[in-house]
């Protein structure tokens, strides 16, 4: 009898440490399988352009999602795909009460990029054409290597610090070119380029014969250093009379855009001004220098009433930036949108939220998206959790 | 005591069985479970460093060059700050059949090594002096470039005809298996009567490319000057679309509005073209509404007079992007964007059995500046329907987007007298603390 407890007892103890141990090793291969899965993915992402190819410069509807820039080879990916995801922050309405929404690309003050919420791809669409709906949800964010930051140093004349780096450490003696926008009292926009270089801390200061106080400026700024190149912006905008004239792209296929007053997004009391305005497209050059391209109904005015928007189209499938500059009274203003995510530097992040207390795999690529050196992480988890 | 015993020597086995597989079923540690690829993100940090040929330049840089240490700023900048790396560059040299790697310059951010686990990424960069021969795979379809001497161009001013022939032949010619220039117009009547006008044996009529050099005009034999007269020679112009139907061309018109005059300077001696070009006659809009008749004679049979006018000026256009990648495929580079004032409708398509193939510039309102109009039976127009004077490189790069001939790349044809030269650059990483 006592021997028949002990082997009894023995046997259910042993299965139990067995038990664990295939426990583990079943967890170990659950979670192997999902960072595999991790990998699998952003090469899939990112090494094909989907199909349609150019889907990221037409409305088609996708049959294979990829990111790629189509006849590219490579971690090379398109900016104008990256455009058509859909942005994790809130939809805009435009105009206001029409049930029209608008995806919002956040890029800091002064810069918009809104595309109809409808020629967006969603995750959920994304998440299909993978074949990973209901098995593995995923999150990409792609997020330029180097920041490039400004901030005023000294107003008058006015002096930027410009702050070079990267994830790893700062870029010493990275070479800068700029270009700087600025209105005083006027939509006539003056244009100021230079270069100069950063010192052991990344750090370098740009002097321009202006009033950072008095006057509106956009300062687009280039950073290279041995092949690793980044844009940086940074606007200063004198102006409270509203957000001015914001861009809308209203038809991404023909590079539609809607010049729009203010008022249209939000009301932001009375009197409600009118503006004045002149609108610039830049375009990126494949030497990596932004020349400036004419487009039709670039000069106008708006009101809240009877002409509250006016209609451009900018070039499809040529990157650059809008720089639209506003004025009413004496103030004037600047917005800018970015055409193509990477001319502003734009990030994405792209993709679903893991719920609680799952287990997620990250993996990471270098990809470049227009001449610029971009960082593609990828964080990846089993839907039906463990 | 015997159960007793027994029971003790399966408890021992299991005992032991456990302690076995536990000691082989060693889980790796979660860091070897989930770790980033490294060597993939190493191979893609090499691949962005050298998106501009940078770091193929640095690589053959004496090692006291500043250019490694900006590469090293730019490497530790690259990548997350968990993440040390070493970068070690080997000189590739070939001696007969073997291959020795010479260990030429290495350097690291890390001090206390790489722990047990890191990864590593090869990538093999070539001297910046050597070149890559590019050789096109020639297409069977002869060129046929149009050089009268008895002919005048309209809209090509500043060019004649016979430069921008030479230009054309020095750019497309080694795409082609055979190039014939055309020098006169009654060699061109003989091409549109069929007939072979040289003694190549590789000339071939049967779809053949003729590309007009003359602009807005069109030289005209005189043999058809007789023939086909009727409105300003407009007929003349049914006849070519028909022949280039027959023959299964693809006419190109260089720039402009396509037949609007007819050329002949004997013929035409006495007439200008009302802008003081003696030797040409006005054939007007008439012109390209009856080549395109011409093309679609299947349904045109007979020539109708239409002068009604189908171009449209829509100012600047854009390159495609297909136009942007074949810009780059064969290293043609005109400007992107152009101004087109004589773009044509889409709805050529519609009237004329066609299909638009190969669009250079993005179209607008539905009008294309540069585009291959291909008829759904035979033959083909090419029309650049940009303003003057001719880019010619647009319509080298129109011809090329619908024809499309592949370009092979030979490797490393060496500056004669250097050595060859290759470096292999091998990045590892490691993520700090990792055990």
């Amino acid at each position: 009898m006592i021997s028949t407890t002990v082997f009894i007892t023995a046997i259910l103890l042993f299965v139990g440490l067995f038990s664990q141990t295939i426990q583990s090793a079943v967890l170990y291969q659950q979670n192997r399988h999902v960072s595999l899965k991790a990998s699998d993915l952003i090469d899939s992402i990112l090494l094909s352009p989907g199909y349609p190819y150019s889907w990221g410069i037409t409305n088609e509807n996708l049959s294979l999602f990829g990111l790629q820039k189509p006849k590219a080879t490579g971690y090379t990916i398109s900016s104008f795909a990256l455009m058509r995801l859909t942005s994790f922050e809130d939809p805009v309405e435009y105009p206001r009460g029409s049930g029209e929404y608008y995806n919002n690309v956040s890029i800091g003050t002064g810069g918009y990029l809104f595309i109809p919420v409808g020629d967006c791809i969603t995750y959920e669409t994304a998440s299909m054409l993978l074949g990973i709906n209901r098995t593995y949800g995923f999150q990409l964010s792609i997020k330029p290597i180097l920041e490039v930051l400004t901030s005023v140093h000294q107003s008058n004349p006015l002096i930027l610090k410009v702050q070079v780096k990267g994830p790893g450490s700062s870029l010493g003696g990275a070479a800068l070119s700029y270009y700087m926008f600025h209105a005083y009292k006027t939509t006539s926009v003056t244009m100021q380029t230079g270069t100069a270089v950063t010192d052991a801390a990344g750090v370098a200061y740009l002097d321009f014969p202006i009033d950072g106080e008095k006057d509106s400026y956009t300062i687009v700024i280039c950073a290279e250093l041995s092949g690793l190149r980044g844009f940086g912006r940074f606007s200063q905008v004198i102006f409270t009379q509203g957000a001015g004239v914001m861009p809308f792209v209203v038809d991404y296929e023909k590079g539609k855009i809607f010049l729009a007053h203010s008022w249209d997004v939000q009301d932001q009391g009375t009197p409600v001004p009118n503006y004045e305005f002149n609108a610039t497209f830049f375009m990126l050059t494949e030497g990596g220098e932004f020349e400036e391209i004419q487009i039709e109904n670039s000069t106008g005015g708006l009101n809240y009433g009877s002409k509250n928007y006016e209609i451009t189209h900018l070039p499809i499938a040529n990157p650059g930036f809008l720089l639209v500059t506003y004025r009413s009274g004496n103030e004037v203003g600047m917005n800018i949108m970015p055409w193509g995510i990477g001319t502003l530097a734009a990030s994405v992040t792209f993709g679903g939220q893991p719920s609680d207390n799952v287990w997620t795999a990250v993996d990471m690529r270098q990809a470049t998206v227009d001449l610029v050196g971009y960082q593609a992480t990828i964080i990846c988890w089993r839907v039906e959790g463990y | 005591m015997l159960r007793t015993i027994e029971i003790s020597i399966v408890v021992l086995i299991l005992a032991v069985a456990y302690i076995a597989a536990a000691f082989f079923a060693s889980l790796p540690s979660p860091r070897q479970i989930a770790s980033p690829n490294l060597r993939q993100l190493a191979l893609t940090t090499l691949r962005l460093l050298d998106s501009d040929n940078t770091l193929a330049e640095t690589s053959f840089k004496d090692p006291s060059d500043k250019a490694w240490t900006d590469l090293e700023i730019a490497l530790s900048a690259s990548l997350p700050p968990n993440l040390v790396y070493n970068l070690t560059v080997y000189d590739v040299a070939r001696i007969g059949s073997s291959v020795t790697y010479r260990k030429y310059y290495s350097t690291s951010n890390s001090e206390s090594g790489f722990g047990t686990h890191s990864e590593a990424a090869s990538y093999l960069v070539t001297s910046p002096n050597a070149t890559f021969s590019l050789t096109p795979k020639r297409l069977s379809a002869t060129l046929y470039i149009l050089n009268c001497s008895d002919a005048n161009g309209w809209w090509i001013t500043g060019y004649s005809a016979q430069g921008l022939a030479f230009d054309l032949q020095k750019l497309l010619s080694p795409y082609f298996n055979t190039t014939i220039i055309v020098q006169n117009t009654t060699e061109l009547g003989q091409l549109l009567d069929g007939n072979k006008i040289s003694d190549s044996s590789d000339e071939s009529i049967h779809n053949a490319v003729v590309i007009n050099t003359f602009g807005e005009a069109v030289p005209i034999p005189s043999t058809y000057a007789d023939s086909y007269d009727r409105d300003n020679y407009a007929e003349y112009c049914y006849e070519v679309g028909k022949r280039v139907n027959q023959h299964n061309w693809t006419w190109v018109s260089i720039v402009g509005y396509p037949f609007y005059y007819v050329s002949n300077t004997v013929e035409l001696e006495y007439s200008h073209n009302s802008w003081g070009i003696y030797g040409m006659r006005r054939s007007g809009q008439a012109g390209l509404n009856s080549f395109l008749q011409g093309l679609d004679v299947e349904n045109h049979p007979a020539y109708n007079y239409d002068g009604s006018g189908i171009t449209g000026d829509v100012g600047v256009v854009h390159f495609t992007e297909d136009a942007i990648y074949q810009s780059n495929y064969y290293g043609i580079y005109p400007s992107s964007y152009q101004t087109a004032t004589r773009a044509l409708p889409s709805s050529i398509q519609a009237t004329y059995h066609t299909t638009i193939r190969s669009s250079v510039f993005q179209p607008v309102s539905g009008y294309y500046g540069a585009a291959t109009f291909k008829h759904d039976g035979k033959g083909a127009l090419t029309a650049v329907g940009l303003t003057r004077t001719p880019d010619i490189r647009v319509t080298a790069l129109a011809l090329l987007a619908y024809y499309n001939p592949i370009i092979y790349k030979a490797e490393l044809t060496l500056t004669p007298g250097e050595a060859p030269t290759q470096r292999l650059l091998v990045l590892q990483l490691s993520q700090q603390g990792a055990s």
